[in-house]
């Protein structure tokens, strides 16, 4: 087996070598390990045309990773069931979630970040589809309908007496008379001797 | 029945019945898009056999195909040979543009060398372009006009039959 030997290239002194490792490993530990830093990115479509020029400051660090997180998770992933970009793992929603950091880096507003995404995909790629024109009915349809519910049960519990008083005159059919005697031994149990045929003492339920 | 349970239970379920028979009505397997009908979004990206940068605004003048696919997606090695005949066809009248989505250079490269190519395929590595066209997945293809404007996009395989339809609305004639 051939050894394998670090060679070192000629001309080049080791005190300098040393120093540019050291320098070198200075420059990686004042990196921010934290956060999200803007990425260096060559635009290849033109948002501007599309939601206007970047509203608000350019972010960077915690800052943009907190938005980025905000915002998408308010975007629907395009491939998956009911996950938010933020939330799937799937390559396309993974291009999306830097889509929107690219874009909150670049200063555009949250707003603006979603109307781009619904420009290209429609109101689908919210999550939560906008107060608005017929997405009224999705936030308020619920809410009539409970309310409406709440209502109709309330009527018909004042309207309805679920006893029927004592003492009441209740009609019975001549032809299903013959039969109370029966029905009420199967209702009630023996029939007490002595009780009417027409009422039952206390009323009875309905 | 009591006249005013009837109203309601019509008015509850006539608005279930309206959207059961529109939605029956659909093709389950279409994915809809705003973006047919508004100008096709600006782009530029590098050539994957060359690395020049080609831009959409340079293609405008006559009908464009727009073709979005990756070496991974079986349907599109499939629908590969209806776009090369296709533009080998139409190559004076129509520009053809492949523009692949989450892939590698080279992977692309090998398969364009076995699989023939008759039309410049664009390296989209980060998925800018296909979210501004409000791609779901690949293969998806859309037709823009000469003017710029997207007339339709078929999601999924090119079929031979698919591709004059689309051609047809790009150039705007769509009686066969």
């Amino acid at each position: 087996m051939i050894p394998v030997r670090f060679r070192r290239a000629p001309g080049v002194d080791t005190r300098f070598a040393m120093c540019g490792a050291w320098l070198t490993l200075t420059a990686l530990l004042t990196v921010p390990t934290t956060g999200v830093d803007a990425q260096v990115r060559v635009a290849r479509v033109d948002v501007e045309s599309v939601v206007g020029v970047p509203a608000g400051a350019r972010l960077a660090g915690d800052a943009l990773s907190v938005r980025t997180k905000a915002v998408a998770s308010r975007l629907r992933c395009p491939v998956c069931q009911g996950l938010s970009v933020w939330d799937s793992p799937a390559a396309m929603a993974v291009n999306m979630k830097n889509e929107v950091q690219a874009l909150l880096a670049e200063g555009y507003l949250d707003r603006q970040v979603l109307e781009y995404f619904e420009h290209s995909y429609g109101e689908f790629v919210r999550l939560a589809p906008r107060a608005t024109g017929i997405g009224v009915l999705v936030w308020s349809l619920p809410m009539v309908m409970l309310v409406g519910g709440v209502i109709i049960v309330f009527r018909m519990h004042v309207r309805r007496p679920s006893v029927i008083p004592a003492g009441a005159n209740v009609a019975i059919d001549p032809g299903l008379e013959a039969y109370l005697p029966a029905v009420r031994e199967l209702a009630y149990g023996k029939e007490e001797p002595g009780s009417s045929s027409a009422t039952s003492p206390g009323g009875r339920q309905r | 029945m009591n006249p005013r349970v009837l109203m309601i239970a019509a008015a509850v379920a006539a608005p279930v019945l309206v959207v059961l028979a529109v939605s029956l009505g659909r093709n389950p397997h279409e994915i809809r898009t705003p973006m047919v009908g508004r100008s096709a979004p600006a782009f530029s990206l590098p050539d994957v056999d060359t690395g020049e940068e080609v831009t959409l605004a340079s293609l405008r003048g006559r009908p464009v195909v727009v073709n979005f696919w990756a070496t991974w997606c079986f349907p599109c090695l499939e629908e590969h040979k209806t776009l090369v005949a296709g533009a080998r066809a139409l190559g004076d009248e129509v520009q053809f543009v492949g523009v692949v989505y989450d892939d590698r250079q080279r992977a692309v490269r090998d398969f364009l060398r076995q699989r023939g190519q008759a039309y410049p395929s664009l390296l989209d590595e980060d998925g800018q372009v296909a979210i501004a066209y409000g791609v779901y997945g690949v293969p998806e293809t859309f037709f823009v006009n000469p003017e710029g404007v997207i007339a339709a996009k078929y999601t999924g395989m090119l079929t031979p039959e698919r591709l004059v339809d689309g051609v047809r609305r790009a150039i705007g004639r769509n009686a066969p």
